[in-house]
């Protein structure tokens, strides 16, 4: 069965052009013109991701994000003509999966959708306790991380972090997010701790920031584990 | 009691002391009289010190001692400045150059100098504040005669009297007094080898008379005791915050001042004993009828001993009152003093029917403490001591007792007709009505006149014989003398009645004129309008032009404009940097044209009113309170409107930037979206190569680069506006600079083809303080600039050491390198390489390190171009360098 995309965008060309690629993907494209008809068919479709613009003609496509959050986990990528770091954070946080800024090329959006369908598949299936990428492998059940076989010891908090990181492996996740999936609710300031951890992870992983082999930094919005 | 520690004024004394620290301090050599040493003191002090601090000489009279003269040595001395008064040059002290110099100490010998006229101020002390002011420290020399509360008794005692006077009030508040004490003895021996300077020109016999041993006896006791009561006063204000209330504090001497230099001496006795006793006293000026009699003179004079009181250290009080002694005897009572001081004024022999103000008092003052100081006029400055001349009542133009003369002739003539119609005795009520207008119009001294003719004149005409000084009935006795009685009261009253009216109009006058000012003021919006409404409802009250300066980001601007001669606009500097009033009237820049009232609100010096009198009357104290009032309104007027400027600019900013951001989110959808579009088009099309012509795939593949050029182009620019609109928002975070690097070289991959990208740490470095997304985009544009100038199989190394406080990084590449003269211009808005005109230049908006140094100022950081040595003579390409501010807290190792 092929993976349903509902594509809800008040452009009709780029629905046009999303359609076509989605199409010659082997994917089933749905398409909505509004925030309200997309709401109808998320319900009455079940499609496995949302492609989402955030300037729709009657919600805020923020506001949409939230609301869906409150009821289904649907792998929600944005696209948007909107640039600021600002935008994508709140996007992230509000609960989509990625962020796409227009211009973008289809290749890029098809490489999101299937991190974002992989990333959906593991938590259905209820499993997703093992990580393996690039002779990196964490077994989550066991708290056990090694590294080209070698075991790597690390802190409570750089495991914690790293777990974070793993459970939601290929997505983005925000600073803020890190910070309270880490600390706690009232840690969200401390950015200097997060970066510090990082840094230790990151030397215990063998991952060179200027050429990271694991953990990618998001300028402005957070980090990622490649998946 | 209550006998715990006042916070509050423990806390008050430290910040006093806080602020002396930042005023500068002040150290006082003080002495009996000349000829003590106090110039040796300082010098020998100064030349100890010298070595630690920055110490200039301002002024130093060493009256050619040679042992003086050489402590001076190795001490930079300021020059004078030459002041031409009237043809003469004159030396004084160079207040401006001092301050422009500002040394850590500056010398300033004789405090009690007088400055030569064209000063800034008259007197050197007032020079010292200004020191003290700008956080310089002042030593300086006075002797005791010199202090204005002990003024009088040095004259009495010495006959000698010194016309160059300081403040107690500088006095006590000095940081630090050096008493320099001689024997008496020792001192006259010195006299006698010459050794002690005696004035030019001074009268010896007043020199000889002033230098006898009883004298300087006398000045040493009064130096001490000074000194002491200082030592005292600052004692008390320690154990008064302590706790320690001494009884003292409640009691409160009120001294009463009038317009005669009598009062000075009361203000110095009550000074002396309150000082002494530690109390805190009052002076009171009763504004009675007779204030508004007073002359020019006496009303300057009233002033002159109000303002004598508060340089004392007093409270000055001014109240009004009809009956002096029941108005003094309620303020007493109401505000809790205990002791009232009054002069007993010897009258002359005509005036010695009713009882003193100061016998009225003493019967009425129920518990209050009477003294009495009797008039002394041994003294030849005292008896000096004009009494006050009252303008009125007697003293009005001489036409006005014409007009009376002229009204009681009309009166006759009117009452003329009527004779042998009706009885005398009615004409004599025309005659009364007579007398009631003249005093209604020209006050009591021509009532007096117009009674008093008014009965040879109804003798004259009226009564049989007609036209003689005689009368047959003797009832007329009566009736002329009830006549004179009855027109003498009616006439007192109606004038003093009239004169009231008259107070009250003027004072009428006054609220009005205030009233309208600020109506006037409320009702308009700008300062040129708000200068105009006060020009219009000031200059004809007040007979002056009226001018307003705005100070504005340090600048003046004077409303209305007109060019002014350059002695004025130094005072309105002055003023506008000091906060104090200056000009004609007061102590500084008396000489110049105008007066000038400093514009406060809280605090700060919003402008500057300028009053300019079109004739050549000064000022008094009164008119200068006057004025005073009208500057705060002004100032608050002044200070509304720059409030509501302000909101008014931030509500308009606030629009702007909503208008903007709107505008740009649109515009970037609007371009965005169709280049979405046609990019992907485009490249769906060239998938399917294969099938196409061949001149359909080239012409495919040049829109493709096109349109990639466009999309950069589109980029760049709304970037560009969002920083140049000012309204680029940063998110600081602490970041690992190389995770930045990293995201940036994984970004440009696609772009990068065969070239290579190194990178090079430097040494440990810390987190830097950036917004990580705006510098990720100063590193792409590096480095697709390095990608546009490099060969495609280039080298590119970025490089970063840690450098104090900021983190460099260099992205260098081996390309042609820059044009000379060009490091600068690749930083501006739309400037393309001149090489890369052509057509088929993949890059080159123009826009890309316009914007990198655009986000690396906005970070407080600096961004610069150069070209790399160069290698075996040829060029070895370019590097661009930044720098990024490191993170304050960096968490260090956890």
């Amino acid at each position: 069965m092929t993976a349903s995309i509902l594509i809800i965008e008040d452009e009709t060309e780029i629905r046009r052009f999303l359609r076509a690629t989605l199409n010659a993907n082997g994917f089933t494209p749905l398409e909505a013109e509004t925030a309200h008809e997309g709401l109808q068919k998320l319900i009455a479709q079940r499609p496995d991701v949302i492609i989402l613009d955030l300037g729709l003609p009657d919600q805020d496509g923020q506001d949409f994000i939230r609301d869906v959050r409150e009821w289904s986990q649907v792998p929600i990528i944005v696209v948007s003509a909107r640039e600021q770091e600002a935008d994508k954070v709140l996007a992230l946080e509000n609960g989509a999966d990625d962020y796409l800024t227009k211009p973008f090329a289809a290749g890029e959006l098809l490489a999101r959708i299937k991190v974002a369908l992989r990333h959906a598949q593991r938590l259905e299936s209820g499993g997703g306790h093992t990580y393996d990428y690039d002779g990196l492998s964490i077994d989550l059940s066991a708290r056990r991380v090694t590294l080209d076989g070698g075991d790597v010891h690390l802190t409570p908090i750089e495991y914690k972090l790293l777990s974070v990181l793993a459970r939601n492996a290929g997505k983005v996740l925000t600073h803020a997010y890190l910070l309270k999936a880490i600390w706690g609710r009232h840690s969200t300031e401390q950015n200097h701790y997060l970066r510090i951890h990082t840094q230790h992870l990151r030397e215990k992983l063998v991952d060179d920031p200027l050429a990271p082999r694991f953990i990618i930094t998001e300028p402005g919005i957070g980090y990622r584990l490649k998946a | 009691m209550n006998t715990r520690p006042d916070p509050d004024k423990l806390l008050a004394l430290v910040t006093a002391d806080e602020g002396r620290l930042a005023r500068g301090s002040l150290k006082i050599f003080f002495g009996s009289s000349a000829g003590v040493g106090k110039t040796y003191a300082m010098l020998a002090e100064a030349q100890r010190l010298k070595d630690d601090r920055d110490i200039l000489i301002g002024v130093i009279e060493h009256h050619g001692r040679a042992e003086t003269k050489a402590l001076t040595e190795g001490l930079p001395v300021l020059p004078l400045l030459e002041i031409d008064h009237r043809g003469v040059k004159v030396h004084e002290f160079d207040l401006d150059a001092a301050l422009a110099r500002k040394p850590a100490l500056i010398l300033m010998d004789e405090f009690a100098h007088t400055n030569a006229p064209g000063s800034r101020h008259p007197k050197r002390w007032q020079d010292v504040e200004e020191l003290l002011d700008s956080g310089i420290d002042v030593y300086t020399t006075l002797n005791v005669q010199h202090l204005e509360s002990v003024n009088d008794q040095v004259a009495r005692l010495t006959g000698v009297w010194v016309r160059e006077t300081v403040p107690d009030s500088v006095f006590d508040e000095a940081t630090d007094i050096a008493l320099i004490d001689i024997p008496s003895d020792e001192l006259l021996k010195r006299l006698a080898d010459g050794k002690v300077y005696v004035a030019e020109g001074a009268n010896t016999r007043a020199a000889e008379n002033f230098f006898k041993k009883t004298n300087l006896g006398h000045l040493r006791e009064l130096a001490l005791r000074r000194t002491a009561e200082r030592v005292d006063a600052q004692n008390d204000q320690l154990s008064a915050a302590l706790g320690h209330n001494e009884a003292a504090l409640s009691e409160k001497v009120l001294v009463l001042v009038g317009p005669d230099s009598f009062s000075a001496r009361l203000i110095r006795h009550t000074r002396r004993m309150a000082g002494r006793a530690k109390i805190p006293w009052t002076a009171l000026y009763l504004q009675t009828d007779r204030h508004e009699l007073l002359d020019q003179k006496a009303r300057l004079r009233v002033e002159h001993n109000l303002r004598l009181a508060e340089r004392m250290g007093a409270q000055v009080v001014r109240i009004n009152g009809a009956h002096a002694a029941t108005a003094i005897i309620t303020y007493a009572m109401a505000n809790g003093f205990t002791r009232v001081v009054v002069g007993n004024r010897k009258a002359p022999f005509w005036q010695r029917w009713g009882k003193s103000l100061s016998q009225k008092l003493i019967e009425r003052g129920d518990g209050l403490e009477i003294t009495t100081l009797s008039a002394d006029y041994a003294t030849s400055e005292i008896a000096e001591s004009s009494r006050p001349r009252l303008t009125t009542p007697l003293i009005v133009p001489l036409v006005s007792y014409a007009y009376a003369a002229l009204i009681v002739a009309g009166v006759t003539a009117a009452g003329y007709p009527l004779r042998g119609i009706t009885d005398p005795d009615n004409l004599a009520l025309f005659y009364l009505t007579g007398v009631v207008l003249v005093a209604a119009r020209f006050g009591i001294g021509p009532a007096l006149l117009a009674s008093v003719i008014s009965i040879p004149a109804f003798n004259f005409f009226f009564t049989v014989p007609y036209y003689t000084f005689n009368f047959y009935d003797a009832h007329y006795y009566f009736t002329f003398a009830f006549m004179l009685v009855t027109s003498l009261i009616v006439g007192s009253l109606t004038a003093r009645l009239s004169l009231h009216a008259r107070i009250a109009r003027k004072s009428e006058r006054e609220t009005r004129l205030l009233y309208d000012l600020t109506r006037g003021l409320s009702s308009v919006r700008g300062y040129a309008a708000m200068a105009d409404v006060a020009s219009r409802h000031l200059g004809s009250a007040l007979n002056a032009g009226v001018r307003l300066w705005v100070s504005e980001d340090k600048t003046l601007t004077a409303f209305p404009d007109a060019p002014v001669d350059i002695k004025e606009s130094g005072a309105v500097q002055w003023v506008s940097i000091n906060g104090q009033i200056a000009g004609r009237g007061t102590d500084t820049l008396p000489s110049a044209r105008g007066l000038y009232l400093p514009l406060m609100a809280e605090n700060k010096t919003l402008g500057v009113l300028g009053l300019t009198p079109q004739d050549d009357r000064t000022f008094t104290g009164a008119d200068i309170l006057v004025f005073e009032t009208i500057a705060s309104l002004i100032a608050s007027a002044l200070q509304r409107a720059q409030r509501a400027d302000e909101a008014e600019k931030s509500r308009i900013d606030t629009e702007n930037e909503k208008l903007r951001n709107v505008l740009l989110a649109s515009l970037s959808h609007d371009l965005r979206t169709p280049l979405t579009v046609m990019n992907n088009s485009v490249s769906t099309l060239l998938k399917q190569r294969k099938k196409l012509p061949r001149e359909a795939v080239d012409e495919l593949t040049g829109l493709w680069g096109q349109m990639q050029r466009l999309q950069k182009f589109v980029t760049n620019l709304l970037k560009m506006a969002a920083i140049t609109s000012g309204q680029l928002k940063l998110n600081f975070e602490p970041y690992l600079i190389q995770e930045i690097i990293g995201a940036a070289i994984a970004r440009v991959e696609p772009q990068k083809e065969r070239r290579q990208i190194r990178t090079q740490i430097n040494g440990r470095i810390p987190l830097v303080m950036i917004d990580g997304a705006l510098i990720e985009q100063v590193l792409l544009n590096l480095l697709e600039n390095a990608f546009t100038h490099t060969t495609a199989n280039g080298v590119i190394m970025i490089s970063v050491e840690n450098d104090a406080d900021r983190v460099r990084v260099r992205v260098s590449d081996d390309g042609e390198g820059l044009k000379p003269g060009e490091e600068d211009q690749i930083f501006e808005k739309f400037h393309t390489h001149q090489a890369e005109k052509s057509d088929r230049a993949p890059s080159g908006t123009g826009l890309g390190l316009a914007i990198c140094r655009g986000i690396v100022q906005a970070h407080g950081g600096m961004i610069y171009a150069k070209n790399n040595p160069a290698k075996e003579g040829k060029a070895a390409g370019a590097s661009f360098i930044f720098t990024l501010p490191v993170a304050k807290d960096q968490a260090k190792e956890l």
